[in-house]
């Protein structure tokens, strides 16, 4: 019998529960995946926990959004895959399977160079960073920009692809390992914010005009100081709350003639053109090295609560792998 | 002697008696023959904004002919006809400003439009052209849409081939905007905009939402917004958006907070907005209404009839 993560309950790490779990035969327009390698992300922590207004409902239910495989069998009128493709996919809750049912709509066929871990390592972090650097913004060379988390999961990979677009990288990391890491791929200016004021190090840095665009999926702790870094004409764009919602603001708090977007992957992958559009930039932007693919832990599926742990206490830096 | 309108208090408008005295370096005295009232004037008028000190002189724009130049002074001389809508200080009979403040007036421009458009149309350039910059084709939807700057909005999005959709307070305005532009004026005291917007759309939704009406509007806009569109307040008549609402903007939307000033940060800035509103004006793309007209000493109840939503185009205070 196959295996899966399930939660019955939500709340810490600890209901994350290794289940029997049979995921049945494809419907219509369904195929059944073998994975092979699946992403963890924070994301999935609001998920288990319940919060930010996004429980899996019903329960039990299956955590994880993002991972790869091949097809084992496929449902009726299903035309965008076959049995024996290797495919990834972005974000459709129940990853932490063995073996899953998903949407073949929601699939993306992976080219022989992509490998399936690297494909769950990037899939979600890298469609975001596409969304955010080329359709949220249009990030062009000589912009300045500042990347929150620029170590982390999307963090690395809007560095690295920033960097190649000819932008100026400036990012935020809570520890010197961190910095050397943003560093290394492509930060030209990192502020480890324990023990620097972002917000004056990101004025001194631009000479006070303020970044093109600001990149924010930490919420609570940098979001204010993040809207006094944007220039006239520049982007905030929030895309994740890891420090808890955004705080209370005042009109006078918001920054006048700059743009202030939630942004979200959901953009592109809502429709199949933009999915495959969106991971054809991305697949391109690894076979030419853009972005180097940066998977900084490993762990078997049925260890999913000590990913969930490294995350929350912010430990981690690049992709997270589990493996089924 | 020189008579002014003088904000003692919040609440406290006093026609007095000023000393304007002479240009300092970079400095001309204007004598004013047009006065332009704005709806922030309300707000300072009545201390909802608050003034750096009181006593003080209201108002943003005005027209007039410049009467002394102070030393250094490149960009005006005697006698030319001047306007300016960002330097506070604009509700007296003359007046002391930075010469690097004033726009020189084409000859096809009356002082009584350009007091009354210029600060409008300046907002309405960086609106359409900057902010959001509407294309051929576009579906916008502008609330308020006879108002000062709405039914100006109206005007030039239809002359850059936009379709427009407006918000409105009576069936008369509905009228008055719709001969200013607006395919589809909206009664909202009859009608759910949000309804009728995705009506007229299809579902779709517009492209880009222009707001002045703030927290009452703010969310409803957005729920009829197209991904990717953006929602441009530059003002908020029904009082500020809440914090809270913020963090229930939709994904992929784009809000921005502007203000002619962000737009108008050097002389050089605030030459091209001008220009192409005044080009715009002498192509025959835009109208300049002047809906109601008052002596300047009579500015209290020019205010009374703004705030009290009664007016129709722009109003112009004379002195």
């Amino acid at each position: 019998m196959p295996h899966a993560i399930r939660i019955h309950e939500t709340g810490g790490a600890e209901v994350l529960r290794w289940d029997e779990f049979d995921a049945g035969a494809p419907g219509p327009g369904e195929v059944r995946l073998r994975q092979t390698a699946i992403g963890a992300n924070f994301l999935d922590i609001y998920h288990r926990a319940g919060t930010h207004h996004m429980p899996l409902d019903p329960l039990p239910a299956v955590p994880g959004v993002e991972g790869a495989g091949v097809v084992e069998a496929v449902g009726t009128g299903v035309a965008e895959v076959e049995a024996g493709d290797r495919v990834a996919y972005p974000i459709t809750v129940g990853s932490y399977a063995e073996i899953r049912i998903i949407p073949a709509a929601q699939l993306v066929p992976l080219p022989d160079e992509v490998a399936d871990d690297v494909a769950a390592a990037v899939i979600l972090k890298g469609l975001t960073a596409e969304v955010l650097l080329r359709r949220t913004t249009q990030i062009a060379a000589g912009d300045e920009i500042l990347v929150h988390a620029a170590a982390g999961g999307v963090g690395l990979i809007l560095c690295q692809w920033a960097k190649h677009l000819g932008a100026t990288v400036i990012g935020t990391v809570s520890t010197d390992e961190k910095a050397e890491l943003a560093r290394r791929y492509g930060c030209a200016h990192v502020i480890n914010y324990s023990h620097e004021d972002f917000v004056s190090r990101v004025q001194d840095i631009t000479s006070g005009r303020g970044v093109r665009a600001v990149f924010d999926a930490v919420g609570k702790d940098t979001f204010l100081g993040s809207l006094a870094c944007v220039a006239s004409s520049g982007t905030l764009a929030s895309y994740g709350l890891a420090s808890g919602p955004l705080p209370p603001f005042g009109f006078a708090d918001l920054p006048m003639s700059a743009y202030l977007t939630r942004a979200s992957v959901r953009s592109v992958t809502e429709s199949r053109e933009t999915l495959l559009q969106s991971a054809a930039a991305l697949f391109d932007a690894l076979r030419t090295g853009a972005v180097e693919p940066v998977i900084s832990a490993r762990y078997p599926l049925s260890q999913a609560a000590e990913a969930h742990v490294a995350l929350e206490t912010r430990r981690t830096t690049g992709s997270l792998i589990l493996e089924p | 002697m020189t008579k002014a309108m003088i904000l003692k208090k919040p609440g406290n408008l006093a026609w007095e008696d000023i000393d304007v005295g002479d240009p300092g370096a970079g400095e001309v005295r204007l004598r004013q023959t047009a006065v332009g009232l704005n709806f922030i004037d309300t707000h300072f008028a009545d201390g909802s904004y608050p003034a750096q000190s009181y006593p003080c002189i209201l108002g943003f724009e005005a027209a007039g002919v410049v009467d002394a130049t102070g030393s250094g002074v490149t960009e005006v001389k005697e006698g030319d006809r001047a306007a300016y809508c960002l330097t506070m200080g604009a509700f007296t009979q003359a007046r002391l400003i930075a010469a690097d403040k004033l726009l020189l007036l084409p000859d096809s421009f009356s002082d009584e439009q350009a007091a009354a458009g210029l600060l409008k149309g300046m907002t309405v350039q960086y609106l359409l052209r900057q902010s959001y910059r509407v294309k051929t084709g576009d579906v916008i939807l502008i609330h308020a849409a006879a108002g000062g700057v709405g039914n100006l909005l109206c005007q030039w999005a239809k002359h850059l081939g936009a379709t427009v959709i407006g918000t409105v307070s009576s069936a008369d305005k509905a009228d008055y905007a719709r001969a200013r532009g607006c395919g589809h004026a909206i009664d909202y005291t009859r009608e759910d905009f949000v309804a009728r917007v995705n009506e007229i759309t299809e579902g779709a939704g517009v492209d880009a939402v222009y707001d002045s009406v703030g927290k009452d509007t703010f969310l409803k806009s957005f729920s009829v917004l197209k991904p990717f569109g953006t929602l441009a307040m530059y003002g908020h008549t029904s009082g500020p958006v809440p914090s809270e609402d913020f963090a229930k903007i939709p994904m992929d939307r784009y809000f921005i907070r502007t203000t002619l000033a962000a737009y108008t940060n050097t002389r050089e800035d605030m030459l091209a907005v001008a220009n192409e509103f005044f080009d715009v004006v002498s192509t025959g793309g835009l109208k300049i209404d002047i809906g109601h007209t008052w002596p300047l000493s009579e500015t209290d109840k020019a205010i009374a009839d703004l705030d009290n939503r009664r007016t129709t185009g722009a109003t112009v205070l004379i002195p």
